[in-house]
């Protein structure tokens, strides 16, 4: 006879075990569960890969380190794919823990260690191209090649500060900030994270305010993702597109629905989608971090489900339906 | 007078604000922007408040020795030490922020790592919760059972398994019957804010003025 | 709390944000140049260089360019409209909007590229976005368009000058609808604060979740252990943080009136000086000034997952009998919740964060949904106008709900007649017009 109360009481740190079993052991065994990318994904993908080098969009590491491991690998993702379609990317931060974290996501596209990761070449480095008349993107890989550079094996190209990337960084205020960009970008931020001039960068040359982006897509584990929306999408336009975390995403189905959004990555599975469609179009060797936390999830909601189950037949069987003195809130 | 002159402040100027979002004049743009300015400056005054705060409760803490006082050295010791090494030290001896120096180390390796922990702990707490709390005590319960059994199944690849039948379910339900229900909640919750302002500029609520509302 | 209400307005508006047309055209490094994406190809440029050019094939410069002032805005922007070259298909890429200030009849004045649009896109643009390039109120300026060929030249039109200058506006006719929603709503909230003073009986359903206010104070004091008040973890600029500390300064009250020890972490700055001012008032109120703990009401930090242990850590050693968590919570509602019940206290939790209500729920045995937290101060206090504003809430969602319904109605019947019976159908158009302005996303 099976005591149900006893059941009932478990010590927690037993369910705890659990899920801390089925986190870890997909990392060893892969079950490479296929994820179907959703509409909301897609359309943020479709809008990154119709746009070139004579766009330019901003991502928004807007999280804080508790919610990175489901949205960095959004960032990389989003990065990664503009990088490769030779888009203009301006990064920005909400907070400073979040510039220390996009710092970490560019850091892991631009490692050449590892095939599939593009080639850094700093502000600094370039200055003689730069002063040479070199601006644009074409004429400058030209000349940086002729110059004797050449990609290292497995590398999918160069990504030149300034021209294709420019890391902004964390200001105070953030919601001001998104409404002065909305006139000027270099008024809010005369400098990049790293003290270069930001009025010198080619990209913001050819993109002097918000008006002249062509998405900003933020990545969020807060409300600060609204700070895009009500400053950016209401007062000039800006087309914004929404990495949050998964739950958060049922907050923002009206906007996609309202068309203030452009679309949405919901938790690690909205990043999974992005890597798996990344690596259709041929942008990646690989699908990502996220992609491969996919099983982790699958496992863990199987058990919890499990333990919804197990909790009510304990708690039909046992008869604690009948009696009043469990809680009662609603 | 204490209670007179900062209900005066927020009447006149929740009044200015509201006039000032229907006007696009460059004088309605240049109250804005006057008082946009004016609100960093306020919360940073503030966080010097709050820091006093937490040393004297730990200076309390130590003093009185009680329970785990020690604890409070763990506290104090960081806030005060690592603005030093970021803002006064030389970088040769691990000052700044840059890479490397004790405020990177401190950034990188103790907090990213602490706060992302903090976060992951919430999957240990809803397993618990779900197997505690979650039953299917009514029929609307049931119903909340079911749905939500079938939205998890949803939000993962093995979802996909039972087939496309499931993960469209679980999407529709996103769509429809929750975004009608929150739909009807943020109406409530707009019109109670858009309440509270008003009972707030014309001195109803007084809350918001601490000791001094009463 | 102002910057609320105009984020709240802003909300409200932004359906009109999105349907303002931005101008957009492809970017200056479509314009034919030595190297195509040089940006700098938008900085000022001397049009008397490109007048030196001769066109080898005759092609006709822009026409007529027609200035206008930009409707609700500051007096910063000018709408430029111009006539094609009715030779455009004879190789016109781009045209170039030029501009120039005034007073330059020497001839030395620069003319600045403010705008490069394709040839065959539209034709009008908004002068005044470029910040580089900003139109100041008042001034009068001259315009020139110049059409530029697939070989890099310039056809230059006829200098204009600009037959309005910009001016700023008194009202932003837009929001028209807006305004009369305001006055609708604050209308009615007045009108049901004089009807609450009027002594008239106004009946507020009960909520199980206020009641128990007094009863988990009681328990605690019984028990003789503390109680927790967790006023969330946003700024006082939000509204939830408003009605939370006025719950306290109630909840402060009845423990001092009871003797009880008193908890409240704070991470926002500004909150914790407001909730220690309102905790101290409270006790003086209830004739207590010396009970009052100065280390009752604390910051802790202002960073979420810190806070959040902070405040476990708490739970876990001092055990409080109850813990109220009222407030803008986000993903740390369960973290604290969960520990709290785990700790045994009795638990009410109210916020208006509609992601985290399941956590709450699950775990504290009350919860105050939404704009029941609103409510509470007027529970609680049972002023007249308290009262009369939840009153007023009532009869502004009553509206919305008809309209709503009526809304309903008229798409079941546009459904079901496939759009044949025409005043439904228009009907059904003005009320999405209306419903615009009541949209709170």
């Amino acid at each position: 006879m099976i005591n149900w109360e006893k059941f009932l009481n478990i010590d927690r740190r037993w369910l705890y075990l659990l899920i801390a079993v089925v986190v870890i052991v997909p990392f060893f065994i892969r079950m490479g569960l296929p994820v179907v990318p959703s509409d909301e994904v897609r359309s943020i993908y479709n809008l990154v890969d119709s746009l070139g080098p004579d766009n330019a969009i901003f991502i928004g590491w807007d999280f804080d380190p508790g919610t990175e491991a489901e949205n960095q690998p959004m960032g990389v993702a989003v990065l990664r794919h503009a990088l490769d379609r030779h888009v203009p990317v301006f990064i920005t931060a909400v907070s400073p823990l979040g510039q220390g974290l996009a710092e970490q996501g560019a850091a892991s596209v631009f490692d050449t260690r590892i095939p599939g990761n593009f080639v850094y070449v700093p502000w600094a480095e370039w200055e003689p191209f730069r002063a040479a008349g070199y601006v644009g993107r074409d004429s400058l890989e030209s000349a940086w090649k002729a110059a004797g550079n050449s990609l290292p094996e497995g590398a999918r190209g160069w990504v030149f500060e300034g021209v294709d990337f420019a890391l902004l960084g964390y200001l105070p205020y953030f919601g001001l900030v998104v409404l002065g960009m909305g006139t000027s970008i270099a008024t809010q931020y005369p400098t990049d994270a790293y003290g270069n001039n930001l009025r010198e960068m080619p990209m913001l040359r050819a993109h002097k305010n918000l008006r002249e982006i062509d998405l900003a897509v933020t990545l969020a584990g807060s409300t600060a993702c609204m700070y895009w929306v009500v400053y950016g999408t209401s007062r000039v336009g800006l087309p914004v597109a929404f990495g949050v975390t998964a739950v958060m995403a049922t907050d923002y189905y009206p906007y996609i629905q309202s068309g203030q959004i452009v679309g949405m990555m919901g938790g690690l599975r909205g990043a999974a989608e992005y890597e798996v469609l990344e690596h259709e179009g041929g942008h990646t060797e690989t699908t990502g971090k996220a992609y491969r936390g996919m099983d982790v999830q699958s496992l863990a909601h199987i058990l919890i489900i499990l333990f919804v189950i197990l909790g009510n037949i304990a708690y039909f069987a046992g008869g604690f339906h009948k009696k009043t003195a469990l809680k009662s809130g609603r | 007078m204490k209670r007179t002159v900062p209900m005066m402040i927020a009447m006149i100027g929740g009044i200015i604000m509201m006039i000032q979002y229907f006007i696009p004049h460059q004088v309605s743009q240049d109250v804005f922007n006057y008082y946009t300015e004016w609100a960093p400056l306020v919360g940073s005054f503030a966080l010097v408040l709050g820091v006093g705060s937490l040393t004297r409760v730990h200076i309390h803490k130590i003093r009185a020795k009680a329970p785990n006082w020690p604890y409070s050295y763990a506290v104090l010791i960081p806030l005060y030490l690592i603005p030093v090494f970021a803002f006064f030290l030389p970088a040769s001896i691990g000052g700044g922020t840059g890479k490397p120096s004790v405020f990177d180390f401190m950034y990188s390796r103790v907090q990213i790592p602490i706060q992302a922990t903090m976060f992951s702990m919430l999957a240990f707490y809803i397993a618990s919760a779900a197997f505690r709390a979650f039953r299917a005590k009514s029929a609307l319960a049931t119903i909340l059972l079911v749905t939500a059994i079938i939205v998890m199944l949803a939000q993962v690849p093995i979802g996909d398994l039972f087939g496309r039948w499931l993960p469209d379910t679980g999407l529709w339900i996103l769509r429809f019957p929750n975004l009608a229900a929150k739909r009807a909640i943020e109406l409530g919750v707009g019109f109670g804010m858009l309440a509270t302002c008003l009972k707030i500029i014309f001195g109803v609520e007084r809350g918001w003025l601490g000791g001094a509302g009463e | 709390m102002l910057k609320h209400l105009e984020l709240l307005l802003l909300m409200v508006l932004l359906p009109f944000g999105i349907a303002q047309a931005q101008e957009v055209g492809p970017q200056d490094a479509t314009a034919p140049a030595v190297d195509s994406s040089n940006p700098s190809d938008s900085s000022a440029v001397s049009l008397d260089t490109a007048l030196e050019v001769v066109p080898p094939v005759e092609i006709a410069p822009p026409g007529a360019v027609t200035v206008s002032d930009f409707p609700n805005d500051a007096g910063d922007h000018l709408l430029v409209s111009f006539e094609p070259s009715p030779d455009e298909a004879l190789g016109i890429l781009v045209y170039r909007i030029y501009r120039r200030t005034p007073g330059a009849t020497d001839g030395t004045e620069e003319w600045a590229v403010v705008k490069t649009v394709a040839a065959g896109d539209h034709t009008e643009i908004v002068d005044g976005y470029d910040p580089d390039y900003l139109v100041t109120q008042g001034t009068q300026y001259e315009y020139r368009v110049a059409a530029v060929t697939a070989d890099c030249r310039e056809i230059p039109g006829e200098v204009t000058v600009a037959q309005v200058v910009g001016r700023g506006e008194w009202f932003h006719t837009e929001k028209l609808k807006v305004l009369i929603g305001c006055i609708i709503f604050i209308s009615l909230i007045f009108y049901y604060f004089k009807r609450a003073q009027m002594c008239h009986e106004l009946y507020l359903r009960p909520i199980p979740g206020i009641d128990a206010i007094d009863e988990a104070i009681g328990r605690a004091t019984e028990m003789g252990k503390p109680i927790l008040y967790v006023p969330g973890l946003s700024g006082i600029e939000d509204v939830a943080t408003i009605a939370s500390l006025t719950i306290l300064n109630r909840v402060a009250k009845k423990v001092a009136e009871y003797q009880t020890p008193l908890r409240v972490p704070n991470r926002d700055p500004i909150v914790y000086t407001v909730a220690e001012e309102s905790v101290k008032q409270a006790y003086m109120e209830a004739g207590r000034p010396d009970s009052y703990e100065a280390n009752s009401v604390f910051f802790v930090t202002d960073s979420q997952f810190a806070y959040v242990a902070a405040v476990n850590g708490l739970m876990t050693r001092e055990k409080p009998a109850t813990n109220f968590y009222l407030g803008m919570f986000w993903a740390e509602s369960l973290l604290l919740a969960e520990t709290g019940s785990l700790s045994g206290a009795i638990q009410i939790a109210g916020t208006d964060a509609i992601t985290q209500l399941p956590f709450f729920i699950t775990t504290c045995d009350y919860t105050l949904i939404g704009e029941e937290l609103y409510a509470a101060s007027a529970y609680l206090g049972r002023e007249p106008k308290q009262v009369g504003s939840v009153k007023g809430q009532d009869a502004c969602k009553g509206i919305v709900m008809t309209l709503v319904t009526v809304g309903i109605i008229l798409s079941l019947v546009d459904i079901f007649t496939g759009g044949a019976t025409d005043p439904s159908k228009s009907l059904l158009l003005k009320l999405q017009g209306l419903v615009d302005v009541t949209s709170l996303e």
